[in-house]
C-alpha cells in the first residue's frame, strides 16, 4: 500500500485479533447504567412466516424471522416483480455508467466523465482503495461541523446525546453525498444495516460504533469487522449482551451474532449452540459511559460445548480469564464456510441484484474463503462488467434516492439538516431501524411511498437558502430540447428512454428558459420512474 | 400448496410489504414491516353489515378515574383530596353526572350523555393491559400490537385485521388511514393503509397552479412502467384524487353537530366526512394527547377538564353527525389509553402512572348505556394493585376482539391477538 492520504477512519490494525488487548476492566459493582431504555426494552424482530407466527404464539423462543434473507421462492418472486421496464434497461448501454450507478450513491455528469476517462477496471480499482483517494475536503467539512464524531463515550455523555445522534445522521448524509470514496460509503451503508443498531436504544453510543467498527473496517477484512462489532459497547447494549451474566443469561446477542452477523439463520447451529454461546459470552459487557468491558465476575466458568467445540470448566478467576473462550468462537464464526456463503449472498444482493445467480454467489464465497474475508476482493468478483451488464436494476431506498438527488443537483451545502428531514419524511431515518436486521433492501418494502418521494424531490429542488442552495442555472437550456438534454445529462448520465426525453421536453416547451418551470421539470425528472432505479 | 402459491395472485397480499412510519412524539419515525408472511387464515368476507372502525388512542395514560368515577366510594375522595370530582348528588356547581347508582361522569365529559342515554356509548372500567409496565412507550406498543412484551410482533392489531379481511370495496385505493404525521403502530401491516396528516391538504407538493399538469405528467410517466412500481404509484395518485375529491372544508355535519375547533375535533370531523364519502375506507386511527397529568391535573376546571371536553365534544359531535344524524352509518368507535393513573393523587395535585383505566366504545350496534366492570371493588388500599392502582380486571383485548369478530366480521383472532383467548364481555348487540 502506498502513501495514504487519510487513514483516519479506514481500516487500521485489527484491534481484536488473537492477541487481545485488555479493554477497560471494571468490577460489576462499579458498572453503571447510563441510560434506562435499554434495561427494559427488548429488541424487536419481525414476524416472517405464519409458521413462525404460530410458533411464537405458542411461546417458543424459536419463533424467529428468516429475514433478511428470504427463502428462495420468495426472493425469486421478488426479483421478477422488481425488474424495471426492459425499455429502461435497454438504454443503459454504457458499462461504465452502469458501474458508476452501482458503486456510487448517485451518478453525476462529472463522475461519469471521470470514470469514462479511467475506464471500467481502473475506476473500480480506484474505488476499491478508498485510502488512496484524496478526500480531505469531505474530512475537513466533517471535522469542522460534526465535533461529536471524534468524541469518546465519556465526552459524548457530557455532550448532548441527542446532538450526537443528529450529527452522526447529518455527517453520514454529507459523506455519502460528497465523499469521493463513493464505494466505501456504499459499503458503510451495507455494513450499517448488517450490524444494525437502533439509536432509540443506544443513543450516542452508535457514534462510537460507527467510527470504530463500521467505518474502520467497511472496506477491510470481514473477520476484523465481526470482532470489532463484538467489542462494541453499542452492540452489547443493543442486543442485551451487557446484562447477560452467569446464572442469568440473555441469549439475544449470542443468537444474532450467528443468525444475522455471521453464519446466517441456516448456518447449522442449534438452540443448544445459542444457549451455550450465550454462556460463553457472559462477561462481555459495558462499563462506565459506554466502554466495552470484559467482566470475569459475570462469566460462567463451567464446562460448555458450542459449535462442536468443547470448553472445559476452569476455576473462576479475574482479569481476562475466560474471555478467550468467546474470542475463539467468534474467530471460528468469522471464517466459517456458512459465513462465507451468507456474506457473499448478502453483498451480492446489495451490490449487484436482488436475486443473483447461484454461480455468482459461489464465486464470491470462494473468494471470501481464499482471501479470509477480504471485502475489496469479494467486490471485485461481484462487480465484473459481465455480471453488471446482465444485472437488473435495483430500486433506490430513500437514503439512496435522497443522496442521488443531492449529487445530481450539485447544491452548495452548509448543513444537511434539510436532507435529514427529507429522509425522515420518506421513512428512512438513519440509524433508527428498530430490529437488528437493518433497513430492508427490497423494492416492495419501499415502493408504496411514491407520494413522499415525489414531494421530497419537489422540496429539494425548491431549496435556495444558504444551508442548501440548488442553483438551477446549469439546468436551463435555450430550448425545450437543450433543457431536457441538460437534465438528462445531469440526472441520468445521459441515458433515458426516448419517451421520458419527449415528456421532459414537453414540460419545458411552454417556457423553457423560465427557471421556475425548469425547477419543476427537474423535480419531475427526479420523480420519474427511471430515477428510482440504479 | 405453499403459503406463497396460495396468495400469489392476491394483490392485497402483495401489497402487505410496505414501509410504515411509527411516529410517536418528537418525530421519531421508527420503522416496521409486514413482511411476506402469509397467514393461514380464512379471509373475512365483505359484508354489508361490517362496521367501519374509528380507533382513538389517548396518548399519555388517561386517568379513567377522572372521566368516570365511583362517586359512592369514599376511598376515591380520601385518596384525592384536591383533584376529585364532586358527587353528582351534591350541590357543587362542578358536580359530575350520575350514570348509575355507582358511577358518575365528569362534567367535562357530559357532552357524551346523549350518546350514553341513547344506549350507543359503553364505558368499560378497570380495563387495560395485563402486563404491568408503567412505561408509556412499552404500554402503548403492547396495546397497539395487541400483545404484551413480544419483541417479535411489530404490526398493529388493526393492521392485521385489515390484512386478514377482504376489502369492503375491492377497487378502493385506500382502506385505512391514520390522521397523523406517521402511521400509528395500531395500523402497521394494513394493506393500502397510509398516514394522512391533514386530508384537506394531502397531495403533490409545489405550486398549486401547475399541480394538475405535473400530476398528469407523472401519471403518464408511471403508466409506462409495467411493474408493481407503476401500480403503486398510480394507487398513490388515485388516493390523492380521491381525498382531493372530498370537500373537507365545505363539509356540513348532520344533526346540527358542532365539532370542537381543536386538532382532535377536526380529525373526527374529517373522519365523518371520509366515512360519508363512501370511498371504501374501513379504519381510521386518531391520536389525542395531553393525558400525562403528573401535576396540576385539574379535572374539574383546568387542564384535564379541557382535554376531556375536547375528547367528549368531538365524540359527541361524531355521534350526532354520523351515528344518529339523518343516516346512521355502521361505525364502531373505540377509545383506549396505555394505562390509567394512581388512585391517590401525588404531591403536585396530579397523578402518576397507574394501571387500569376506562375504555369507551360507541356505535349503533354497541350494548351501551352502561358501565361495564368485572368484580369492581372499593378503592381501598388493600384492594389496589401495589396498594396504589386500579386493577386491570378487563383485558382491553376482550373488548377489541369482540368488536373484531362481531362488528368487523373477522374471525381471525389468532392472528389479530396472538396467543390470547378473549373473554366475551358482551359489548356488542
Amino acid at each position: 500500500m502506498g502513501t495514504t492520504l487519510d487513514q483516519d477512519e479506514l481500516t487500521g490494525p485489527d484491534q481484536h485479533g488473537a492477541t487481545e488487548r485488555p479493554s477497560t476492566l471494571t468490577s460489576a459493582a462499579s458498572r453503571r447504567r447510563f441510560f434506562t431504555a435499554a434495561a427494559t426494552a427488548a429488541a424487536a424482530f419481525v414476524v416472517t412466516t405464519p409458521e413462525q407466527a404460530q410458533a411464537q404464539s405458542q411461546g417458543t423462543r424459536r419463533a424467529r424471522r428468516k429475514l433478511p434473507e428470504p427463502v428462495r421462492g420468495v426472493s425469486l418472486a421478488l426479483a421478477s416483480a422488481a425488474t424495471p421496464p426492459d425499455a429502461q434497461l435497454a438504454v443503459w448501454r454504457d458499462p461504465v455508467a452502469r458501474l458508476v450507478r452501482r458503486v456510487t450513491l448517485g451518478i453525476t455528469k462529472a463522475e461519469l466523465e471521470r470514470a469514462r476517462a479511467l475506464g471500467y477496471s481502473r475506476y473500480l480499482e480506484e474505488q476499491l482503495r478508498p485510502s488512496m483517494i484524496d478526500d480531505r475536503a469531505t474530512a475537513s467539512f466533517v471535522a469542522t461541523n460534526y465535533a461529536t464524531l471524534r468524541m469518546t463515550p465519556d465526552e459524548l455523555y457530557g455532550a448532548n446525546p441527542g446532538r450526537a445522534v443528529t450529527e452522526l445522521q447529518e455527517a453520514t448524509i454529507y459523506r455519502a453525498a460528497f465523499s469521493k470514496r463513493q464505494l466505501y460509503e456504499r459499503m458503510v451503508e451495507f455494513w450499517t444495516d448488517h450490524f444494525s443498531i437502533d439509536t432509540d436504544r443506544v443513543s450516542h453510543l452508535k457514534s462510537t460504533d460507527d467510527r470504530d467498527v463500521i467505518r474502520r473496517h467497511a472496506m477491510g477484512k470481514y473477520p476484523a469487522l465481526l470482532r470489532a462489532s463484538a467489542h462494541s459497547a453499542a452492540m452489547m447494549e443493543y442486543l442485551d449482551q451487557a446484562v447477560s451474566r452467569r446464572g442469568n443469561i440473555n441469549e439475544h446477542y449470542a443468537r444474532d451474532i450467528m443468525e444475522l452477523h455471521s453464519v446466517g439463520v441456516d448456518g447449522g447451529y442449534t438452540e443448544q449452540d445459542v444457549n451455550e454461546l450465550a454462556r460463553v459470552l457472559t462477561g462481555w459487557t459495558v462499563s462506565g459511559r459506554g466502554i466495552f468491558t470484559y467482566d470475569a465476575q459475570m462469566h460462567d466458568f463451567g464446562p460448555k460445548r458450542v459449535l462442536g467445540r468443547t470448553i472445559p470448566a476452569t476455576a473462576a478467576a479475574r482479569g481476562l480469564a475466560g474471555k478467550g473462550e468467546a474470542d475463539a468462537i467468534i474467530n471460528q464464526l468469522a471464517l466459517h464456510p456458512k459465513t462465507a456463503q451468507y456474506i457473499a449472498l448478502k453483498m451480492t444482493r446489495f451490490l449487484l441484484q436482488y436475486d443473483p445467480a447461484d454461480a455468482t454467489v459461489q464465486a464470491v464465497a470462494a473468494e471470501f474463503t481464499r482471501t479470509k474475508g477480504d471485502i475489496p476482493s469479494m467486490i471485485r468478483v461481484i462487480l465484473t462488467q459481465q455480471n453488471l451488464m446482465v444485472a437488473p436494476a435495483k430500486y433506490k431506498r430513500p437514503f439512496h434516492l435522497a443522496i442521488s438527488t443531492v449529487r445530481a443537483l450539485g447544491p452548495s451545502v452548509s448543513s444537511t439538516s434539510f436532507v435529514r428531514g427529507q429522509l425522515n419524511a420518506m421513512g428512512q431515518q438513519l440509524f433508527n431501524w428498530e430490529t437488528p436486521d437493518g433497513y430492508p433492501d427490497k423494492m416492495e418494502f419501499w415502493s408504496g411511498l411514491a407520494l413522499a418521494r415525489w414531494n421530497a424531490a419537489t422540496s429539494m429542488v425548491a431549496q435556495t437558502g444558504t444551508a442548501f442552495n440548488f442553483n438551477v442555472t446549469p439546468f436551463v437550456g435555450t430550448s425545450a430540447e437543450t433543457g431536457a438534454a441538460l437534465i438528462i445529462d445531469n440526472l441520468f448520465g445521459g441515458e433515458v428512454t426516448e419517451s421520458l426525453r419527449t415528456r421532459l421536453q414537453g414540460y419545458l416547451r411552454p417556457s423553457p428558459t423560465n427557471t421556475g418551470r425548469v425547477r419543476e421539470a427537474v423535480a419531475l425528472a427526479l420523480s420519474s420512474a427511471q430515477f428510482q432505479w440504479y | 400448496m405453499s403459503q406463497h402459491e396460495l396468495h400469489a395472485g392476491c394483490d392485497e397480499y402483495n401489497s402487505l410489504t410496505r414501509r410504515a412510519f411509527v411516529g410517536v412524539a418528537a418525530g421519531v419515525a421508527a420503522a416496521a414491516t409486514m413482511p411476506a408472511w402469509l397467514p393461514k387464515v380464512v379471509l373475512a368476507q365483505s359484508a354489508a353489515s361490517r362496521d367501519i372502525i374509528v380507533s382513538v388512542f389517548l396518548r399519555g395514560g388517561a386517568d379513567g378515574l377522572s372521566m368516570v368515577y365511583p362517586f359512592t366510594d369514599t376511598n376515591y375522595y380520601t385518596g384525592r383530596p384536591t383533584i376529585s370530582i364532586p358527587r353528582p348528588d351534591s350541590s357543587d356547581a362542578n358536580r359530575g353526572v350520575a350514570l348509575n347508582g355507582q358511577f358518575a361522569m365528569s362534567r367535562a365529559m357530559s357532552a357524551l350523555l346523549p350518546a350514553y342515554q341513547a344506549g350507543n356509548l359503553l364505558v368499560v372500567h378497570g380495563a387495560g393491559l395485563v402486563n404491568n409496565t408503567r412505561s408509556h412507550f412499552d404500554a402503548q406498543r403492547f396495546i397497539e400490537v395487541g400483545k404484551a412484551a413480544d419483541a417479535n410482533l411489530v404490526t398493529g392489531w388493526l393492521g392485521r385485521h385489515l390484512a386478514t379481511s377482504t376489502p369492503m370495496r375491492s377497487d378502493a385505493p385506500l382502506r385505512a388511514l391514520g390522521l397523523s404525521q406517521g402511521l400509528p403502530r395500531t395500523l402497521v401491516g394494513g394493506p393500502k393503509t397510509i398516514p394522512v396528516p391533514n386530508p384537506t391538504t394531502y397531495g403533490l407538493a409545489g405550486s398549486a397552479t401547475t399541480r394538475a399538469e405535473r400530476t398528469a405528467w407523472l401519471r403518464e410517466d408511471y403508466t409506462e412502467v409495467d411493474t408493481s412500481i407503476g401500480a403503486k404509484a398510480l394507487d398513490a395518485m388515485n388516493t390523492v384524487s380521491l381525498l382531493n375529491s372530498i370537500n373537507f372544508n365545505g363539509y356540513v355535519p348532520a344533526g346540527g353537530a358542532v365539532y370542537p375547533a381543536t386538532s382532535f375535533g377536526r380529525g373526527m370531523r374529517s373522519a365523518a366526512a371520509l366515512i360519508k364519502a363512501d370511498i371504501g375506507i374501513e379504519a381510521i386511527q386518531l391520536d389525542i394527547g395531553g393525558w400525562d397529568t403528573h401535576s396540576a391535573q385539574a379535572p374539574v376546571l383546568g387542564s384535564m377538564s379541557r382535554s376531556m371536553q375536547d375528547l367528549a365534544g368531538a365524540l359527541a359531535a361524531f355521534h350526532a353527525d354520523a351515528l344518529t344524524g339523518g343516516v346512521t352509518y355502521n361505525v364502531t368507535v373505540v377509545v383506549v389509553s396505555e394505562f390509567g393513573r394512581n388512585v391517590r393523587e401525588n404531591g403536585s395535585q396530579g397523578t402518576d402512572h397507574g394501571r387500569g383505566t376506562c375504555m369507551l366504545v360507541m356505535g349503533p350496534r354497541i350494548a351501551g348505556g352502561r358501565v361495564l366492570t368485572n368484580n369492581w371493588v372499593p378503592l381501598a388500599r388493600e384492594n389496589l394493585e401495589s396498594q396504589q392502582d386500579l386493577r386491570v380486571t378487563i383485558d382491553h383485548r376482550d373488548i377489541l376482539a369482540e368488536i373484531v369478530t362481531r362488528r368487523l366480521g373477522n374471525p381471525n383472532l389468532g392472528v389479530i391477538f396472538p396467543s390470547y383467548v378473549p373473554t366475551v364481555r358482551g359489548v356488542t348487540l
